[in-house]
């Protein structure tokens, strides 16, 4: 895994950023920066690396994925999480604070830095933004700030207490980014299980409607106004709340927003025969609904796209559809699965600026761009290869997917960051 | 032979029409046996079913018992509150457990939507769907629709409406889909809070004035107040609930023309329904009782020999 004079041949280059953007150049790494990018170098290097279609862009980020440690080490841990990471060409990982015990303080950030400081993967643990994930007062997140913490969220918790969240964006306006906040009126949303529509009538199901993702960022977006401060929208599902985001933006509400890969691609439709495997949150709506994300992201008004990985052990999944619990893994095969959007007029530069510049900006962290000086934290990726995800493909301990059989679009071959190179047999 | 396009039943989504027919057509075979002194015929000999109940129920699991009996085979009854479900036990491990017992047909109530779909495609065995959450309870349907068709004959052209707690109701959404799939015009009427929001998308009318659905309908189905299902109080008070949507005499006399009224039971007399209403000839309350009994006689044959149970060497 240790390399630190790598040569990389004949490599496009994916990345806004850089001068070099989408020329094919050799680019030269030595002690963990990028000394070199040229054509034909000829430079000694320890490894060379000369692959089909090779593309280069800064390392991969993801917004968010659940590495469910502490507490449901059964479902994932640091270490297997990282693994997913690595095999989906990520080179960051910022962390969901809904552990168990969630992370609310110093300890629990020092945790996670500890245990993956060897991995060639940046696992950036978020902070709770209320103790315990309570929504009755607020966390230590100065100090959690100190020790590490990427940023502050509530998980997929509805902060119904609206002068918390007040609280919480006034309190961290002037050390941290803007907080993460999952729009979901808890009372509107109480015991549902898919997106409120016709398919939800049809099989009985108690349905989230799109009305309690609209409320509550309605709400939200008025508080981040009230207190002049940021705000970032956690996994957007409907059409109408595109809508409200781009009337906040002509509304001068600052404000970001993700969305998880999983909506783009399915609807509510594909829980028809009940497979859990498609029971997530925010739930999958309607055709229209994931247009207007589709659209949103090539636009702009959707900044990032997340794994938004949320393993499941199967007893959790093989289960009546009620019982089973929410989240999709999605580190290993989302960039492939973008790769099908494409069609759609989702560009291969819009997705890395998704994956990898844009999450980075939200969370007000520095972007490592492709040029000589800078510091070598790249993913290596060919977009064009089609591939059948397997089941052997998955390193979560979790297989709790759909896409398992599916033919994909794209694919990580390998990352490089912290000096260390990784590369993925395809 | 004609067989069912199916091997379990799941809900009336999944069947043809001409799987209802078959059904309706072996249920008038089977409602002459359980109307003569020996009410009992051999059909399933040696066939064990388990009536397998993770809800509360005393009609369906009765009526599905009673059909068992009369067709002859064996039969074993199995409810949560006995149960090693609150031990934590997954419902495949259950069902498996039961089936090692060399157990052949599983007639299954769950509180959850999909559950009998869920364990048909996991388990090796013929589910029966005898109510699942707020999803289906097709052997309802089938007697419903049955029961009209005994009444009028046919189902083509006849406009029926469903009064009450649509929200919550899997006799709704199976009544909607059979009377649908055998060319009946279907409306539902109840208070806005009860009606789900998206139910025109399964081309349905809706109505919120039950003297309105009453002057347009042949058939009036009244469902019953499903109380242990609403987790909000949908409306104020009983009292409210049947000022507006409780069918009495007063209603039935103001037409013009003689409707059907229907429920599946337990009524809750002077709620949705009157007395005077429920005793009346315009009832055929306990006429679908006894429909039930033939319908899931004919379910449970017809599966048993689509899946070549009841023909052994």
């Amino acid at each position: 895994m240790e390399s630190t004079n790598i040569l990389i041949k004949k490599a496009k280059i994916v990345d806004p950023n850089s001068p070099f953007n989408q020329q094919v150049v050799d680019v030269w790494i030595s002690n963990d920066q990028i000394v070199k990018i040229g054509k034909n170098l000829k430079v000694k290097a320890d490894e060379i690396i000369d692959l089909k279609n090779i593309h280069l862009s800064p390392g991969w980020f993801d917004l968010r994925a659940n590495f469910c440690d502490p507490g449901h080490e059964e479902r994932e841990d640091l270490e297997s999480g990282i693994h997913a990471a690595i095999f989906g060409g990520f080179t960051a990982v910022a962390l969901s604070p809904d552990t168990y015990p969630s992370i609310n303080g110093k300890a629990q950030i020092e945790y996670v830095y500890q245990k993956a400081e060897d991995f060639p993967v940046n696992v950036l643990p978020m902070g709770n933004i209320s103790k315990n994930l309570e929504g009755k007062e607020l966390s230590e997140m100065y100090d959690m700030f100190q020790a590490g913490a990427v940023g502050f969220s509530e998980a997929k918790n509805s902060l119904n207490n609206a002068a918390l969240l007040k609280l919480a964006l006034l309190y961290g306006k002037e050390f941290a980014p803007a907080p993460h906040i999952f729009c979901n009126e808890s009372n509107l949303a109480k015991n549902g299980q898919m997106h409120e529509g016709v398919t939800s009538t049809t099989l009985g199901l108690k349905g989230i409607p799109a009305l309690a993702e609209e409320i509550s960022l309605l709400r939200n977006l008025h508080l981040a106004k009230y207190c002049e401060c940021p705000l970032h929208i956690m996994g957007v599902a409907s059409k109408e709340a595109v809508k409200i985001l781009k009337q906040a933006q002509k509304d001068k509400i600052t404000h970001s927003a993700d969305v998880a890969w999983c909506n783009l691609l399915f609807t509510d439709k594909t829980t028809q025969n009940y497979d859990a495997n498609y029971k997530v949150l925010p739930p999958l709506r309607s055709e229209s609904d994931r247009k207007a994300l589709v659209k949103a992201v090539i636009n702009g008004h959707i900044k990032a796209i997340t794994s938004d990985h949320s393993p499941v052990d199967i007893e959790n999944k093989l289960c009546e559809f009620e019982q089973a619990q929410f989240g999709m893994i999605g580190l290993e095969a989302m960039f492939g699965a973008l790769g099908l959007l494409r069609e759609e007029g989702l560009t291969l530069e819009k997705i890395i600026e998704c994956i990898s510049i844009n999450p980075r900006n939200i969370l007000n962290l520095p972007v490592a761009s492709i040029s000589e000086g800078s510091w070598a934290e790249l993913t290596l990726f060919d977009p064009d290869l089609e591939w059948a995800f397997e089941k052997e493909h998955i390193q979560s301990k979790s297989k709790n997917t759909p896409l398992i059989g599916q033919k994909l679009k794209g694919r990580a071959l390998g990352i490089i960051n912290k000096g260390m190179l990784v590369l993925m047999p395809t | 032979m004609s067989e069912l396009s199916v091997n379990h039943l799941l809900g009336i989504k999944d069947l043809s029409r001409s799987d209802i027919e078959l059904i309706f057509n072996t249920a008038d075979q089977f409602k002459d046996v359980i109307n003569r002194p020996i009410k009992k015929v051999p059909s399933l000999r040696d066939i064990t079913i388990v009536n397998l109940f993770f809800e509360n129920s005393t009609r369906t699991r009765l009526s599905f018992e009673l059909a068992e009996k009369r067709l002859s085979a064996d039969t074993l009854n199995f409810s949560a509150s006995s149960s090693s479900v609150k031990k934590g036990e997954t419902l495949i491990d259950t069902v498996n457990n039961i089936l090692s017992m060399k157990v052949d047909m599983v007639v299954m109530r769950h509180p959850n939507p999909g559950a009998a779909e869920f364990l048909s495609r996991n388990v090796d065995s013929t589910i029966i769907n005898a109510g699942d959450g707020a999803h289906e309870h097709p052997t309802q349907a089938l007697l419903d629709a049955y029961s009209i068709r005994e009444k009028h004959k046919n189902l083509e052209g006849k406009k029926v409406v469903i009064v009450g707690d649509i929200l919550h109701s899997r006799v709704a959404l199976s009544n909607i889909f059979c009377l649908q799939k055998l060319g009946a015009e279907v409306q539902v009427c109840g208070p806005t809070t009860l009606i789900p929001k998206y139910i025109k998308g399964l081309g349905v009318a809706v109505s919120h004035s039950l003297e309105e659905s009453l002057a347009w309908c042949d058939v009036a189905n009244m469902l019953r107040v499903q109380h242990e299902r609403q987790e909000l109080q949908y409306f104020p008070s009983i009292r409210e609930y049947s000022q507006q949507y409780g069918i009495t005499m007063n209603h039935l006399e103001r037409l013009d023309k003689e409707i059907t009224i229907m429920h599946p039971g337990p009524i809750n007399r002077g709620v949705e329904i009157s007395s005077e209403v429920a005793d009346s000839d315009y009832s055929i309350i306990l006429n679908q009782v006894e429909n039930g009994v033939a319908i899931r006689m004919a379910v449970l044959y017809l599966l048993a020999s689509k899946n070549k149970m009841n023909f052994k060497d």
